[in-house]
C-alpha cells in the first residue's frame, strides 16, 4: 500500500511540535499521553528545554520505554552548559497534579478522542484551568477528512471515542479560550489531496493555544497553593551539565592537568634540544601560539570573530611565545624547581596560569578568568600551585623508555646481589613418572 | 535514524574475519532441518579420521542452528561458544575430566549462583500477519494489543514470540487493528517448548539481566555495561575511564551461574574531529593522511546523537558534512540533517567523513544497508589503540586506576550484586521472571599442582613456587647449551660508544658463567639515521655473522622495523636490540646484561633450561595469530613446534593472511614444515602431537572445531598413509571473565601458581580447566582457560593439566612461569613482530631459531 503522507502522519504531527519548540524555545515541556515517548526522545535534542516532562495513563508503558530517555554516552563524555531534566509520571490528564503547573508549552498529541467528552471537560479544565501553560498545542483526528482515507468504515482507531469535524474542534476551542482567557490559532498537518484542502481541511487538526493576559493569572493560582500530588513519578533523570559544579570542576581538572603537562612536554622539548617526532610535541617551533591557534580553529571557523577578539588572541599566541623565549633567557617563568628528595633530585616545572589562561580557549571559558581559575585549583588535591599561586607545579619527571621486550621485561628485577649460589640437586632424585604407561 | 549514506562502498569485505564459512546463523525464519553437508565448511571435510564420526560433527555443529535471541530482537552472535559440544565425542572424559594431582586448596570465584530460576517452560510460537505486515514495529504494536491473552512477560522478533505460558489452543487467532483503521488477523502457533536449561531459555536470562542493568542507570558500551557518573580522568593522556561489569549467565558444570567481573572502559574525552587535527599538528600535510588511517581505522566510536557504537573501516577523503544524502526521497546535506534530527551544529564545514560498515542485517527484503558516514565533530574515541598500548607512561597510568587487588575486587563485585538487591525497580523485574541471585560469591575447592623443578644440563634445582620465577636460583648456572658467538658485531652511536662498551664488557662478564662462550664482537659506529645504520649493516653483515647487537639511540620505531625487517627477511642474521638508556643505570646493568647474554644464546639455537617431561615423541605445537587492524586487516598466523625431547628447540613458521583465506590454510603448510624439520632432528616422526590454538576470539570456537582440526588432520595425513599420531588440540584463552580468589588466609588473595580448577566453573559440555601459572605483583591474577575441543590421545586431565602447567614454565624469554604455554607466547611474540614490524614472512634460513625474541 502506497503511503498516504510522506513523511508519516504521525512523523508530521510531531515535527509541527518540534518546528513550534524550535521557534519559542519554550524551557519547561510536558508531554501529555506520551505513549512510547517517542515525542520526548526528540525533544530532548532541543536543549533549550530545561525540563521536559511526560504523563501516560499507561504506566507499564512507559516502564518499558523510559530508559531510552537517559543521557547517552557522550552526554557524560563531554557534559555541556545545558540542562536538562526529564520526568515521567503516570497519571490521568482529568486530574490535577501541582508538580506539573506553570509550564510553557503543554502538548497533547492525538489524546482527547481517547476521551469520553465528559472527561474532556474534565481536561479542559485540567490543563486550562489549573496547569495553565503558556501555550498549548492539541492534536485531534479531523473526520471530515475521513472519506479520502480509504476502506475506512467508523473511526479511525477501535478506541477512538469521537472524531470530531472542524467545526466541532473549533467550537470546542472557542470555549475553552472563553473560559480559561487563551487564544487559538486553527491549524493541522496531513494535506488533502489536490483540490480538497478548502473542503476537507488537513487529516489531524491541530489547534495552538496561547494564554492571554500574560502574568496576572499566573499569580492567582499562588492563592490556592495546596499542593495535589495525583500522579506517580516513575522516572527522573538529570543530564550531566556544566552548571553541576561538580562536573564543572572535573572537567576543568581535565583540560587544566592536559594543557600543563602538554606545555610542560613542550618546554623540555624546547629545553633539551631534542626533537623527537614520534612524540607529542609541537613541531612548530616558529611560533609558539601556533598548534593552540591551530587547534581552536575548527571550533571558531563559523563563529564570526570581531577584530577585537582576534587581536587578542593573536596577543596570547605572542605572549605564549614569549614566556617561553624568556624562560630560556634567565628561567623566570618556567623553572625548575629542585630540591633533593632522599637520594634522587625531584625537579619541577612551574606552568603560569595565565599562560594557561590563554593558551587553552576551553580553561578561559570554563573558568571564565584567571583568578577564578586559581580559585578553583586550589581546593583540588591532585593540583601543586606554587606559593604566590600563580602557577601551577608539575614533577619533571624522565619518560621510562622500554627496550624490545616483553610486557614481562616490566617486571625484570633491578637488583644487584652477588649471585646467589644456586642449589644443586643431581638430576633425577625423585622416580620419573611415566605418563605414557597411564594411558 | 544514523544518517547513513548509500553511498558506494569504500570498505574491503570482511569475509573471513568472522567465522569458518558455512558456519552460518539461522536467520529470519526457524532453522530449517540441518543438512549435514551444509554444516561442515561447504563439505571441506574429507571424512578425516579420529573420534569424529559424521554424526558427532553434525551434533557439534547443529548447535549453531539453533535459534538465537537478541536483546532488541534482532540474532547476536553467540559469544559464549554455547552451541559447540566437544566433549561428548572423547571417550575418557565422558565421566570425569578432574585431574588428581596436588594439594586442595578453598577458593572463592566471580560467579553468583540463581537460587531460584523460573520453573516454567519456555514456549516458542511463530506469528502470522494476514495481510502480512512489513515493519516489525507494526507487528509488535499489532500483537501487543491482545495484552490480556498475551500477558505482560513476552518477548517478540517479530516472528517469533516467546511466552513462559502456554496458551489454551495450539493456534490461536487474534483480530487487530492499525491505526488505520485495517484489521489484520494474526496466528499465533506454539512450535516449540523450551525446557529452562534450554540454550535459548539462558539466553533469556542475559536478556533480562541486561534490562536490569540499564535499570541501574548504567551505560551499554559494546557488550558491556558501564556507570558514567563516576569517572575515573587521566587527563594528561585525554583519557576517561568508566568502571562496570562483564556479565554472563550460563549453564556451568554444576548449575546456571552468573559470572561477573569488574571491567574497565577507556574512552577519549576529545572528539575524532580534536584528534585527527591535533594528529595533522604532529605529522604534517603529507604524511598525514596515511598516519591517520593507520591510527583511526578499527577504532570504535561512540556518537552524540544516540547510544550504538561504530567501527571505522575506512576514511572518506572526499567527502565533507556538505555532501548529501537521501532521505525520504529528498538530497539532504549531513550538516542539515544532523541540525534539523538532532539539533547539532556541524562546525567544521571541511571535515573528511568517516565510513563505517555496519554489520546489521537490513529488512528481509532489499540490499543490506550501505556503509554509515560518521562526522569526527559528533564521534568520541573508545579504547586504546596500538600506539597507547605500547606507551608505557600511558599504561603506567592507566593500571593505577583499572588494577585491582584481589580484595577491592571482591568488594566491587559484592556490592555490585548488593546493589542489585537494593534496587526496587530491578527487584520487581527479577521476580517477575522468578529469578533470584546468591549475595555471596561462589565458594569451591581447586587444586594446587606440585611445583616443577628445572633441569640445566646435570643440574637441577627449585625455586619458590609462590614466585614463580627462577632468576635467582639461575645465577652462576650454566644454561644446557650455547653454540660459541665468534663472529658478531655490535652497532653504536658515536653518542652512545660508552654504553655499547660497557654492554660489551658486561657481556663479557655474564657469560662465563652462564657458560655461553663468546669472543669480544666488533664495534661499529653509525650515525644516528635511518640510511646510515642501515648502510652500515649492509656493508659488514654477512652470512658467517652470528649475532648483530644494535645500541639505539631513542625508541623510535622506525628504526627498530628496519633493523629487524633486514636482519630477518633480506639478509637472515638473529638480531639484538637495546635501547641505550636502558644501559645508562649502572645499578642494573648487570641483570640486563645477563638478560641479553641469555637472549642472544636463545638466538644462535641455545637451550636454557628444561622441565621434566614424561612423554616420549611428543611435538607441542604452539598457534597465535596477530590481527593487524590497521593495515587492510591482514592477519598474521604463527606456529611453532618442538623439536626435541626437552623442548627447548623449536621449528617457527609466520604466514601471512590472504584474502579470503583462513588462517588454518596457511599453517597447515608450517605444520607440515615442522613435522619435516621434527624427522630431520630426531629420524622419526612424532606419535604425538599436542597443539595449543591460542588468539581465539569470542564466538569462534566452533570453526577451530569444524575447520582447523580437519585442516590439522589433513596435514598429518598427508605425511604417509600409514602415519596416525595421537592428536590433542587445546584453546587457550587468556582474556576472560573468570576470577580466581584464594581463601587461605581469610581474606581474598590471588590464588598461588598452579592453581588448576577442573569442575563446578568449567562448562559441561567441554573438556576445559582453568590454570593460574603466573605470579602477579599487583592486581588480581587472571587464570587461564584450557579446552580440549579434539583428543585422540587418551592422555588422563591430570595429565593434561600437568603438562600444560610444565610447558608454562619453558619460555626462554623470562626465567619464571608464564600465563600460556611456552609455544603460544613464541606463536605470540612472532607474529607480534612480523604484524608490527617486519609485515613480510621472515627467512626460512632462522626456521631453527627463537630469532624473534
Amino acid at each position: 500500500m502506497e503511503p498516504m503522507f510522506t513523511p508519516a502522519l504521525h512523523r508530521q504531527r510531531h515535527q509541527f511540535v518540534i518546528d513550534f519548540v524550535k521557534r519559542k524555545k519554550p524551557k519547561k515541556v510536558l508531554d501529555l499521553g506520551c505513549c512510547e515517548c517517542v515525542l520526548l526522545k526528540q525533544l530532548k535534542f532541543h536543549r533549550e528545554i530545561e525540563l521536559l516532562v511526560g504523563l501516560d495513563i499507561d504506566g507499564v508503558q512507559i516502564k518499558k520505554k523510559m530508559h531510552g530517555l537517559a543521557p547517552i554516552s557522550t552526554d557524560y563524555l563531554q557534559p555541556s552548559y545545558d540542562q536538562l531534566r526529564i520526568e515521567l509520571y503516570q497519571g490521568s490528564v482529568t486530574e490535577k497534579d501541582s508538580r506539573l503547573r506553570g509550564f510553557d508549552l503543554v502538548t497533547s498529541i492525538e489524546l482527547i478522542e481517547h476521551l469520553t467528552l465528559a472527561d474532556v471537560e474534565l481536561f479542559s479544565e485540567v490543563v486550562f484551568g489549573y496547569l495553565t501553560p503558556e501555550a498549548v498545542i492539541v492534536s485531534t483526528p479531523n473526520s471530515d477528512f475521513n472519506p479520502f482515507l480509504p476502506g475506512l468504515v467508523g473511526f479511525r482507531h477501535i478506541d477512538h471515542k469521537f472524531e470530531w469535524t472542524r467545526a466541532e474542534f473549533k467550537s470546542w476551542a472557542m470555549k475553552v479560550c472563553l473560559q480559561y482567557g487563551y487564544g487559538v490559532e486553527l491549524t493541522g498537518v496531513g494535506q488533502a489531496p489536490p483540490g480538497q484542502q478548502e473542503h476537507a481541511g488537513f487529516c489531524s487538526q491541530i489547534g495552538v493555544f496561547h494564554r492571554l493576559g500574560g502574568k496576572e493569572r499566573y499569580n492567582m493560582f499562588d492563592e490556592d497553593a495546596e499542593d495535589v500530588f495525583s500522579y506517580t513519578l516513575l522516572y527522573s533523570i538529570i543530564y550531566p551539565s556544566l552548571h553541576d559544579n561538580n562536573i564543572l570542576r572535573r572537567v576543568l581538572m581535565c583540560e587544566v592537568v592536559y594543557w600543563a603537562e602538554k606545555l610542560k612536554r613542550r618546554w623540555i622539548a624546547e629545553e633539551t634540544g631534542e626533537r623527537d617526532d614520534t612524540d607529542d610535541l609541537c613541531q612548530a617551533e616558529g611560533e609558539g601560539g601556533e598548534c593552540f591557534r591551530a587547534s581552536e580553529r575548527h571550533v571558531d571557523t563559523e563563529e564570526t570573530q570581531t577584530g577585537e577578539q582576534r587581536a587578542l588572541k593573536a596577543a596570547c599566541g605572542a605572549e605564549m611565545k614569549t614566556l617561553v623565549d624568556q624562560e630560556e633567557e634567565d628561567g623566570e617563568l618556567f623553572w625548575r624547581h629542585s630540591k633533593p628528595d632522599s637520594d634522587k633530585w625531584r625537579r619541577r616545572v612551574s606552568v603560569p596560569l595565565a599562560v594557561l589562561w590563554c593558551c587553552c580557549p576551553k580553561v578561559s571559558v570554563l573558568s571564565g578568568s584567571v583568578s577564578n581559575l586559581r580559585l578553583l585549583l586550589m581546593d583540588e588535591p591532585g593540583v601543586n600551585l606554587s606559593q604566590d599561586g600563580s602557577a601551577m607545579l608539575l614533577n619533571h619527571q624522565e619518560q621510562d623508555l622500554d627496550d624490545d621486550d616483553d610486557e614481562e621485561e616490566h617486571r625484570a628485577d633491578l637488583e644487584d646481589s652477588p649471585y646467589a649460589e644456586a642449589r644443586q640437586c643431581p638430576p633425577s632424585a625423585e622416580p620419573e613418572e611415566d605418563w605414557e604407561a597411564n594411558v | 535514524m544514523t544518517g547513513r549514506a548509500r553511498a558506494k562502498s569504500r570498505g574491503r569485505a570482511r569475509g573471513q574475519e568472522t567465522t569458518a564459512p558455512g558456519a552460518s546463523l539461522a536467520q529470519g525464519e526457524p532453522a530449517p532441518p540441518p543438512d549435514p553437508g551444509q554444516l561442515v565448511g561447504r563439505g571441506r571435510q574429507k571424512g578425516a579420521p579420529g573420534p569424529f564420526s559424521a554424526e558427532a560433527v553434525l551434533q557439534i555443529s547443529a548447535g549453531f542452528q539453533q535459534v538465537k535471541l537478541g536483546e532488541r530482537g534482532g540474532r547476536r552472535r553467540d559469544f559464549n561458544d554455547a552451541g559447540v559440544n566437544t566433549r561428548m565425542a572423547m571417550e575418557h572424559v565422558k565421566e570425569s575430566k578432574s585431574g588428581t594431582s596436588g594439594e586442595a586448596i578453598r577458593l572463592s570465584a566471580n560467579f553468583f549462583r540463581i537460587l531460584s530460576r523460573p520453573q516454567w517452560v519456555l514456549y516458542q510460537y511463530h506469528v502470522d500477519f494476514n495481510p502480512p505486515m512489513e515493519a516489525r514495529r507494526l507487528r509488535s504494536a499489532l500483537l501487543f494489543q491482545h495484552e490480556e491473552t498475551l500477558g505482560s512477560a513476552r518477548s517478540f522478533d517479530g516472528a517469533l514470540l516467546f511466552l513462559p505460558k502456554r496458551l489454551q489452543n495450539k493456534e490461536t487467532l487474534l483480530h487487530s487493528e492499525t491505526r488505520m483503521g485495517e484489521k489484520v488477523q494474526i496466528t499465533v502457533t506454539l512450535t516449540n517448548e523450551l525446557p529452562p536449561t534450554s540454550p535459548v531459555c539462558i539466553q533469556f536470562y542475559n536478556i533480562i539481566f541486561r534490562r536490569i542493568l540499564r535499570m541501574l542507570d548504567m551505560q551499554q558500551i559494546g557488550r558491556n555495561y558501564y556507570n558514567p557518573k563516576d569517572p575515573l580522568n587521566i587527563p594528561q593522556h585525554r583519557l576517561t575511564i568508566w568502571p562496570g561489569y562483564t556479565t554472563t549467565i550460563l549453564q556451568y558444570e554444576s548449575a546456571i551461574m552468573l559470572c561477573t567481573d569488574v571491567s574497565h572502559k577507556v574512552l577519549r574525552s576529545e572528539t575524532v574531529l580534536d584528534f585527527m587535527v591535533n594528529l595533522r599538528q604532529k605529522t604534517g600535510d603529507q604524511r598525514f593522511s596515511e598516519i591517520c588511517g593507520k591510527e583511526l581505522i578499527g577504532l570504535i566510536v561512540l556518537t552524540k546523537y544516540n547510544n550504538k557504537t561504530y567501527r571505522i573501516d575506512d576514511i572518506a577523503w572526499d567527502h565533507t558534512p556538505m555532501n548529501t544524502f537521501t532521505k525520504a526521497d529528498k538530497e539532504v546535506s549531513f550538516k542539515d540533517y544532523y541540525k534539523s534530527q538532532y539539533s547539532l551544529d556541524i562546525r567544521d564545514n571541511n571535515q573528511v567523513l568517516l565510513i563505517s560498515n555496519v554489520k546489521k542485517m537490513g529488512s528481509t527484503q532489499g540490499p543490506p544497508p550501505g556503509p554509515a558516514m560518521l562526522i569526527p565533530e559528533l564521534c568520541f574515541l573508545t579504547g586504546l589503540t596500538d600506539k597507547m598500548r605500547a606507551d608505557y607512561t600511558i599504561m603506567k597510568d592507566l593500571d593505577k586506576h583499572t588494577k585491582l587487588e584481589p580484595q577491592q575486587r571482591e568488594s566491587r563485585l559484592n556490592r555490585f550484586v548488593a546493589s542489585l538487591h537494593m534496587n526496587t525497580d530491578a527487584q520487581a523485574e527479577l521476580d517477575k521472571w522468578g529469578l533470584s541471585f546468591d549475595r555471596e560469591l561462589l565458594k569451591m575447592t581447586g587444586r594446587v599442582l606440585p611445583g616443577e623443578r628445572i633441569f640445566q644440563g646435570s643440574r637441577s634445582y627449585d625455586f619458590n613456587p609462590m614466585m614463580a620465577e627462577w632468576a635467582k636460583e639461575m645465577r652462576g648456572m650454566p644454561v644446557i647449551s650455547s653454540p660459541p658467538i665468534d663472529k658478531w658485531f655490535m652497532f653504536h652511536t658515536r653518542r652512545n660508544v660508552n654504553e655499547a662498551m660497557s654492554l660489551m664488557q658486561t657481556l663479557g662478564k655474564v657469560s662465563a658463567p652462564l657458560g655461553i662462550r663468546m669472543q669480544k664482537a666488533v664495534m661499529i659506529e653509525y650515525d644516528d639515521q635511518l640510511e646510515s645504520l642501515l648502510r652500515a649493516l649492509q656493508h659488514n653483515v654477512t652470512p658467517q655473522t652470528q649475532m648483530v647487537v644494535v645500541v639505539l639511540a631513542s625508541n623510535r620505531k622506525d628504526k627498530y622495523d628496519s633493523i629487524k625487517k633486514y636482519l630477518c627477511v633480506d639478509c637472515p642474521t638473529p638480531s639484538q636490540c637495546v635501547v641505550a638508556r636502558t644501559l645508562s643505570k649502572p645499578q642494573a646493568l648487570m641483570t640486563i646484561a645477563t638478560k641479553i647474554a641469555l637472549q642472544m644464546a636463545c638466538k644462535v639455537g641455545g637451550e636454557l633450561w628444561s622441565v621434566e617431561i614424561p612423554l616420549k615423541q611428543l611435538m607441542i605445537v604452539g598457534i597465535d595469530c596477530y590481527h593487524d587492524i590497521s593495515a587492510g586487516r591482514r592477519s598474521i598466523g604463527a606456529l611453532v613446534a618442538s623439536l626435541n625431547q626437552s623442548m627447548s628447540r623449536w621449528y617457527s613458521k609466520c604466514v601471512l593472511q590472504h584474502k579470503g583465506q583462513e588462517i588454518m590454510d596457511g599453517l597447515k603448510m608450517a605444520l607440515c614444515g615442522a613435522l619435516k624439520d621434527y624427522m630431520k632432528f630426531n629420524n622419526c616422526l612424532p606419535s604425538r602431537i599436542i597443539v595449543y590454538r591460542d588468539g581465539v576470539g569470542d564466538g569462534q570456537l566452533h570453526s577451530v572445531v569444524d575447520y582447523e582440526v580437519s585442516q590439522i588432520l589433513d596435514c598429518i595425513k598427508s605425511m604417509g598413509q600409514d602415519y596416525v599420531p595421537k592428536l590433542t588440540v587445546v584453546v587457550v584463552k587468556k582474556r576472560i571473565s573468570c576470577r580466581l580468589f584464594s581463601l587461605v588466609t581469610g581474606k581474598a588473595t590471588n590464588p598461588p601458581p598452579g592453581t588448576v580448577v577442573d569442575s563446578v566453573i568449567t562448562r559441561p559440555e567441554w573438556y576445559d580447566f582453568y590454570i593460574v601459572s603466573q605470579h602477579v605483583r599487583f592486581g588480581s591474577v587472571a587464570p587461564t582457560h584450557y579446552n580440549v575441543v579434539y583428543d585422540s590421545s587418551g592422555l588422563k586431565p591430570d595429565h593434561m593439566q600437568r603438562l600444560t602447567y610444565k610447558l608454562c614454565h619453558m619460555y626462554y624469554n623470562w626465567q619464571g612461569i608464564i600465563r600460556v604455554p611456552a609455544p603460544c607466547q613464541y606463536a605470540h611474540k612472532m607474529a607480534f613482530l612480523v604484524g608490527q614490524s617486519i609485515h613480510r614472512e621472515p627467512s626460512m634460513k632462522l626456521d631453527d631459531l627463537l630469532f624473534y625474541l
